[in-house]
């Protein structure tokens, strides 16, 4: 039970290369919060500074109003699930769960009903006795989840827990993980670049990119108004189709390809160079010659529940990417008539990615 | 599940053939030699041999000469282990912790290892040399009547010094590799879990480390026992009175210098029964205890 504050927390590593550049962040009580972003964005760095494996170079975290710049991660009351498990090899599972608590001082009885308790919740009853090695990857994240449960944090802290995984799994354990979070109100930040992850698990979302947060706010909010181009292309799968565009004179309209005129309903200076973002999934398909997009097959990938055709749009052949319901058969060079409405179709400033 | 049955030919046997002529030239011969030996007694000149039983044996096992240098070496080999052992662990780890000219430390810390026991054996007399040994000087000067050439004791400091300085490059390399094979992100799971980095040490990084310490164990119990035949024999041949002569050491004397080749075989008999013995120990009872 605990909020986390981030005051323009920043990273400066010594050879001088800056991995945060000064994020402000409040974590709500019980919140389940999701730092997304591509490698090398600095979510990992982020997560690893609120743990205390990394030091804080600028600015001040606290966890519940005391600030923990120069606590030991050990006594943060935070606690951490790796990418990789990092489960103690050499001890059984009961004891890799005992560890921290030995540690805290807690007496034999105690911990005894602790470890058996999560080892209840997370169906781990059977294996104590084993050591990590004898384990299967799902089983082994359960161990460090049980690890991580036992101790009752403040803080619950996840570094990508999920990628060693495979998918099926990934699933399972998505679900587990948000059951559990949910069911424990422990306040959690999670680390993820898979933005599924990110979705499904998030009550908040920060998108993060080089090292700033690009925008912060509720999964839906951010894919319905993503704030930069940046992060309307990160959210949702496949990736927002971008194209160049320029606003008619009369305000209504914006120009993409050759001259496709497209309605608009923004309140936007007339003449301006703009990208134009549209999602794979809104675009829709229209009898020959009715839609003003009109766009050549190049490829398509079938799922069964949906389809995915990949469109060459306009004199510069521009990527488009489509999004259907269902099974299609469309023709390599079919042409394909399309539309869009007015209310998704999203601009972005040319030079600063910036939602207008 | 039918097995894959290969044709037979002479090709593997060649490939093992230069092996195991070296082995049988080097090893199985002149053990069975010494063996043979062992129930001879030769004159000193070599010429006429009469076969005696077990009577080099008794004579071995009665000597107080033996008996000593069978307790030095014991005492000796402990010690050099240990010793060894425990500085080296203590560098790896301090090594392992250095970020800025971490490579510089390491390269040093293992320059060592390129010296020869003899050559260490050479180093340390010039250190302990009465007349100019830096070392010795050092010690007297501190008010301890340091004098390897006649207290047993301050000889055997000296030969251990030697041998434990030689070792501790091969196990600080051996040491820093196996803390380097600790995954990073199990430490900070344990940074997580438990704050004292002393507790840190022992319940986690100390027993990953088992399998490099046990091997270790293993070898430089080996190399106490016989690779420092260079260094004592180059610093103080056995002296005073054969009080730092190993077994080793001390079959090469009986039997060279002392041409008494019965008696130095029965000991290099008994040396080879002890060493396995302690071999079957080793791997018995503290291999089990090694998580691997």
């Amino acid at each position: 039970m605990a909020t986390v504050t981030l005051n323009q927390a920043q990273k400066t590593y010594t050879n001088g290369f800056k991995a945060i550049h000064g994020i402000d962040l409040k974590i709500e009580d019980g919140e389940f919060t999701v730092l997304v972003g591509p490698s090398g964005c600095g979510k990992s760095t982020l997560l690893r500074m609120i743990a205390g494996l990394e030091s804080i170079t600028d600015g001040e975290i606290s966890i519940d109003d005391k600030v923990v710049n120069k606590v030991a991660p050990a006594d943060r009351d935070i606690a951490m699930v790796f990418q990789n498990y990092a489960l103690y090899p050499h001890m059984n599972n009961y004891d890799n769960m005992a560890y921290g608590l030995k540690n805290r001082g807690y007496s034999k009885a105690e911990i005894d009903t602790k470890v058996r308790e999560a080892a209840r919740i997370l169906q781990l009853e059977d294996h104590l006795d084993r050591k990590p090695r004898q384990l299967s990857g799902g089983q082994r994240q359960r161990v460090a989840m049980g690890r991580a449960i036992v101790r009752q944090p403040k803080v619950f802290l996840f570094d990508e827990p999920l990628s060693n995984l495979d998918a099926k799994l990934r699933v399972d354990m998505r679900l587990e993980i948000k059951n559990l979070q949910q069911r424990l109100g422990i306040t959690s930040v999670y680390v993820t670049h898979d933005q599924v992850e990110a979705m499904t698990l998030a009550d908040r979302l920060i998108v993060m990119n080089g090292g700033v947060a690009e925008q912060i706010g509720t999964p839906i909010d951010i894919y319905e108004k993503p704030a930069s181009q940046f992060v309307a292309g990160f959210i949702g799968s496949p990736a927002m189709n971008f194209l160049k565009g320029k606003v008619s004179d009369d305000k209504k309209h914006v120009t993409v390809g050759d001259g496709v005129m497209l309605d608009l309903d923004h309140d936007i200076e007339a003449g301006r160079d703009v990208t134009v973002g549209i999602r794979p999934e809104h675009l829709e398909l229209l009898k020959d010659g009715e839609g003003r997009i009109n766009a050549g097959v190049r490829m398509v990938e079938s799922l069964g529940a949906e389809t995915l055709a990949y469109l060459d749009f306009g004199a510069n052949a521009d990527n488009v990417t489509l999004r259907l319901q269902g099974t299609h058969q469309f023709k390599k060079g079919e042409k394909l008539s399309l539309s869009v409405p007015v209310d998704k179709i999203h601009l972005f400033d040319i030079e600063s990615g910036k939602r207008l | 599940m039918k097995r894959v049955q290969f044709e037979h030919s002479a090709v593997p046997y060649l490939f093992i053939a230069p092996q195991i002529l070296i082995i049988s030239i080097f090893f199985l011969w002149p053990a069975a030699q010494a063996l043979y030996q062992s129930f001879l007694l030769e004159d000193a000149f070599g010429l006429s041999s009469q076969f005696v039983w077990f009577r080099n044996f008794e004579d071995v096992l009665s000597s107080s000469s033996w008996t000593r240098s069978a307790i030095f070496t014991v005492v000796f080999s402990v010690l050099v282990s240990v010793l060894s052992i425990a500085i080296s662990l203590f560098l790896a780890v301090r090594a392992d912790e250095v970020i800025r000219g971490a490579k510089s430390y390491k390269t040093l810390l293992m320059w060592g290892y390129a010296v020869a026991p003899p050559v260490a054996g050479l180093l340390g007399n010039m250190m302990f040399n009465p007349l100019m040994g830096d070392l010795y000087m050092a010690f007297n000067s501190f008010g301890f009547e340091f004098n390897h050439i006649q207290n047993a004791n301050d000889a055997a400091f000296v030969v251990i010094l030697i041998a434990v300085w030689k070792q501790v490059s091969v196990n600080f390399i051996f040491f820093l590799s196996g803390l380097q094979g600790i995954p990073k992100s199990v430490q900070e799971a344990a940074t997580l879990d438990c704050k004292s980095p002393e507790r840190r040490f022992w319940t986690i990084t100390f027993p990953l480390l088992a399998p490099t310490t046990f091997f270790l164990l293993v070898i430089n119990l080996t190399y106490a026992f016989f690779e420092t035949f260079g260094i004592i024999d180059v610093s103080t041949k056995g002296a005073p009175g054969g009080s730092t002569a190993t077994l080793v050491y001390k079959v090469y004397v009986d039997g060279f210098l002392g041409a008494d080749m019965g008696g130095s075989a029965a000991q290099s008999v008994l040396l080879m029964i002890m060493v396995s013995v302690l071999t079957v120990f080793q791997f018995r009872f503290i291999e089990r205890k090694v998580h691997y």
